[in-house]
């Protein structure tokens, strides 16, 4: 009796327990669904935009370089009447179909336009009605994003606004009773339940919710526990939400394949990606295609299964049709369409890792990294897709016949590039490396690479400054020199040539790159105030205070590099070097934006007369070479830069538009035995050629006077004097002393000369 | 150091160096002269610029100079529109800077040389300087 009543007892305890235990189970899960799916929004990153390529008559680019970037954007070349997103060329240029987007400051509408050319310059921009539109900007290339950790990427959609028969093919193949059920479908679950009996894997009998519930809350082990949690759970959600939220849910969470390291997420971002259309756009065979690879999205892959794929597509079609959601006509018609996908490459998370690393480092003084993953900002940047590529080409492809030139084994050369507008400081270019889609070591930000010659500007602006002591034509001595200081073994700095030069000019020494004669010359200025002139021209970095410091041994990254160019290209105003312009919400509203800001560093005069000299440098100095790509015309100001034992090769330059800098050498630090001539230089000039350079014309501030100087004597010349050159001066600060060759009536006559004009000029000042 | 070029430029800029303006937040401090440009795209942004500026959409007036400047980084009546915006925003430093970037294109155009030295004046006014 006490017997059974106490086994009885414990029978009862049992089932009790695992009831309370169950129903606590139970209301755990339901917690988690409704905590999870409530709370749960899918986290967006941030998307990155190229400039806009802004179309008006007078802009210089070639029409191949517009419809490359129409390619890039995914345009079609062909007419599709009463759509976007598509262009043809016509006899005068190109008709361009845009399609809507919204900018910054608001959105542009589709429209019609027709471009036209002579040669690589735009005519003109005229709408449908062949009306003059002095503006318009093409959409942005799209350029990659800053993703969640799991690189999940998804374009939100509605369910208004999937196309109904693309849920009615999934309805067909996947679930076909998603709108009776309760979460679970009894059939599917006996063929669980057999594949376990007979001990094979858990599989089969998903319902949309269930897949739903697996992909959002779960792991993706198939076990009986883990099956079980499945059920109950999606039981809880079709208890707690309609079946359109679990529906619009699943169009948004499914996976639909893999684009490099980018993770393709939802439909939204599936018709882009696959068809480059608007999920509301697609057709009927292409909604079943990517309901048919939902089912393993690798293996039915359209770009390399096309057979498979389409196969696939076929039987998700007549399935669509045995279900009576569309008609036999509609059927056959589908189903005879060839496979027709976006065109455009794959590029991962971007196709130019180095350049949104700039951006992102610039983002994160202002966001947090989560909301930069997660909130679906919209960057608007400064690149310009043109010079990247550029810069990406000539770089792998130079570096690779140097490579073979040279035979230095592996591995092999390594390069930077840094290419900024140069008046107002966009970063318009940046390559890390010669493999430009490696997202590591990102050496135009992050190698700090002893900078050599490129230094020396800094000592002849600092020069120039003081006209009274300083100017073109004064004479330097470039004998033997040694620099002792106390604690450091004397310093003795010898030229490229192994030669010294005795007294020369003050441009001569910076256009032939002279080191004694600059050592001395920074050492008589001061070292400090060399390098108060360094941080005044916008390097941040500490430079140490020593003789050596003056010839180059500061180390640099490109990008310092650039900053400080880049106040000697914009005559001597610093601005900040700038990779974002705005940034808005997903939604479009503006967040912030990031202003033109300038501050003058240094007076106009001495940056002028720095500037003329660096011009001198690539006329008849160091970087003479450079007219093998590009007319002298375009009077491009520049200096080159080689270190100890020829480890780094430097050229920075700048034309009327652009400046840029290139940096070569090896990453471990071996020799290169490249000069910054023979291997910078020559990727300079191959990437300015290829693009729009404009001709330097530096504008002669007031307190510059051009007076005729005898190169011999660095004294005043007449013009009977042979190779008598007219050179720039601080006003006043010419050599009064009239050289040998000349007279005084005809020094007297020149003068008269250079006065006169400057009383036209300001005479005939409009 | 700073003060004395900007004084040099004041000094060779100008004929006539008239008694500073008063300034005040939202008016525009002087004048501006007449537009000057080949290009269509520029001239209209231009006068976008100008309508914004005057009723008082001063970050949109900018972002419409800015992008004129892409085209034409050159002109100097674009950072003198620049400028103005600047010191309508209270931007005195910006304002002053943008003038002596617009003098370094002005060439031989002296209405526009005086206007920007008058503009220097006034922002080194507002600044307390």
């Amino acid at each position: 009796m006490s017997r059974r009543s106490g086994f009885k007892r414990f029978l009862w305890y049992t089932v009790l327990t695992v009831a309370l235990l169950g129903a606590g189970f139970t209301l755990y899960l339901d917690l988690r669904v409704r905590n999870e799916f409530e709370g749960r929004r899918f986290a967006l990153p941030a998307r990155i935009y190229a400039r806009p390529l802004e179309l008006h008559a007078g802009l210089r680019i070639p029409l191949a370089d517009v419809e490359a970037e129409l390619r890039e954007l995914g345009y079609r070349e062909a007419v599709r009447e009463g759509e976007s997103g598509w262009f043809v060329r016509t006899r005068e240029g190109l008709d361009i179909a845009l399609r809507p987007f919204v900018f910054w400051d608001g959105p542009q509408a589709a429209r019609r336009l027709r471009v036209s050319f002579d040669g690589p310059t735009v005519t003109s921009v005229r709408d449908e009605e062949d009306r003059d539109q002095a503006l318009v900007r093409l959409e942005p290339v799209p350029v990659g994003g800053i993703y969640p950790a799991n690189n999940e990427d998804r374009v939100l959609v509605r369910l208004g606004e999937v196309p109904k028969q693309l849920v009615q093919a999934l309805i067909a193949v996947e679930d076909r009773n998603f709108f009776s059920h309760a979460g679970f479908d009894p059939r599917g679950l006996a063929r669980a339940a057999a594949s376990l009996v007979s001990g094979g894997p858990i599989q089969g009998g998903s319902t949309l919710t269930q897949q739903l519930v697996k992909n959002f809350f779960l792991t993706p082990e198939r076990t009986l526990q883990r099956k079980f949690t499945e059920l109950i759970m999606a039981m809880l959600l079709e208890l707690h939400y309609d079946k359109s939220e679990i529906l619009e849910t699943y169009l948004n969470e499914i996976y639909l394949g893999q684009d490099r390291d980018r993770a393709i997420h939802g439909v939204g971002l599936a018709a882009l990606y696959y068809f480059g259309k608007p999920v509301e756009q697609l057709t009927l065979a292409e909604s079943a295609l990517l309901v048919g690879m939902a089912k393993g999205p690798a293996f039915y892959d359209p770009y390399r299964q096309p057979r498979r794929a389409l196969e696939r597509r076929n039987l998700v079609l007549r399935e669509t049709k045995d279900q009576g959601f569309v008609t036999m006509e509609q059927y056959a018609a589908a189903r005879a369409t060839t496979l027709t996908l976006n065109p455009k490459a794959a590029v991962g998370t971007s196709a130019h890792p180095a350049f949104l690393q700039l951006v992102h480092r610039q983002l994160r003084r202002e966001y947090d990294e989560a909301d930069l993953r997660s909130e679906g900002l919209r960057i608007f940047t400064t690149l310009d897709p043109r010079v990247q590529l550029a810069a990406e080409r000539v770089l792998a492809r130079k570096l690779a016949q140097f490579d073979r030139e040279k035979r230095f084994g592996e591995p092999g050369l390594e390069g930077a590039i840094v290419v900024t507008d140069s008046q107002a400081g966009e970063v318009q270019a940046l390559v890390g490396g010669r493999d430009a889609r490696y997202r590591g070591f990102n050496r135009a930000l992050d190698a700090a690479r002893p900078v050599g010659s490129l230094l020396k500007p800094a000592i002849y602006l600092t020069a120039l400054g003081e006209p009274t002591r300083y100017t073109l034509v004064t004479p330097i001595d470039d004998g033997p020199f040694v620099w002792k200081s106390h604690g450091a073994p004397d310093w003795q700095p010898s030229n490229y040539d192994q030669k010294f030069h005795g007294m020369v000019p003050l441009r001569t020494a910076l256009a032939q790159s002279y080191n004694a004669a600059t050592a001395r010359l920074g050492t008589d200025l001061g070292i400090e105030r060399v390098l108060a002139t360094v941080k005044r021209l916008g390097v941040e970095r500490e430079l140490r205070p020593y003789a050596s410091t003056l010839l180059g041994a500061a180390e640099m990254s490109p990008l310092e590099v650039a900053q400080m160019y880049q106040t000697i290209a914009s005559g001597g105003f610093r601005t900040p070097l700038k990779a974002i312009r705005e940034v808005t919400t997903q939604d479009g509203r503006p967040l912030r934006r990031y202003p033109l800001a300038i501050e003058q560093a240094f007076p106009p005069e001495p940056m002028y007369l720095l500037a003329a000299a660096m011009q001198d440098v690539v006329r008849q100095g160091t970087g003479q070479s450079l007219k093998n790509w590009l007319p002298p015309e375009t009077a491009v100001a520049g200096k080159t830069g080689t270190t100890d034992e020829q480890r780094d090769a430097w050229f920075a330059g700048f034309t009327g538009n652009r400046l840029g800098i290139v940096w070569i050498g090896y990453d471990d630090n071996r020799a290169a035995r490249l000069s910054g001539a023979a291997a910078a230089l020559p990727v300079w000039g191959e990437m300015m050629a290829a693009l729009d350079a404009e001709p330097l014309a530096l504008p002669r501030p007031d307190g510059i006077e051009s007076v005729l100087i005898d190169p011999q004597s660095g004294l005043r010349a007449d013009l009977t004097c042979a190779g008598a050159v007219e050179l720039p001066f601080t006003m006043g600060s010419a050599p009064e002393q009239r050289a040998p060759c000349a007279t005084e009536i005809g020094v007297a006559v020149e003068q008269v000369k250079e006065r006169a004009r400057g009383w036209l000029e300001r005479l005939f000042r409009r | 150091m700073k003060h004395h070029y900007a004084l040099a430029v004041l000094i060779a800029g100008c004929a006539s160096v008239r008694e500073p303006a008063p300034v005040s937040d939202s008016a525009p401090a002087t004048p501006a002269p007449p537009a000057r440009t080949e290009n269509v795209a520029v001239a209209g942004l231009m006068d976008r610029a100008r309508a914004d500026l005057a009723s008082g959409r001063l970050a949109n007036a900018a972002a419409s100079l800015e992008r004129a400047l892409r085209i034409e980084p050159r002109n100097p009546r674009l950072w003198h529109e620049l400028a103005r915006v600047r010191m309508s925003q209270g931007d005195y430093a910006q304002a002053e800077n943008l003038a002596a970037r617009s003098n370094t294109w002005v060439g031989n155009d002296s209405e526009l040389r005086a206007a920007n030295v008058r503009l220097i004046t006034q922002a080194r006014t507002a600044q307390g300087r």
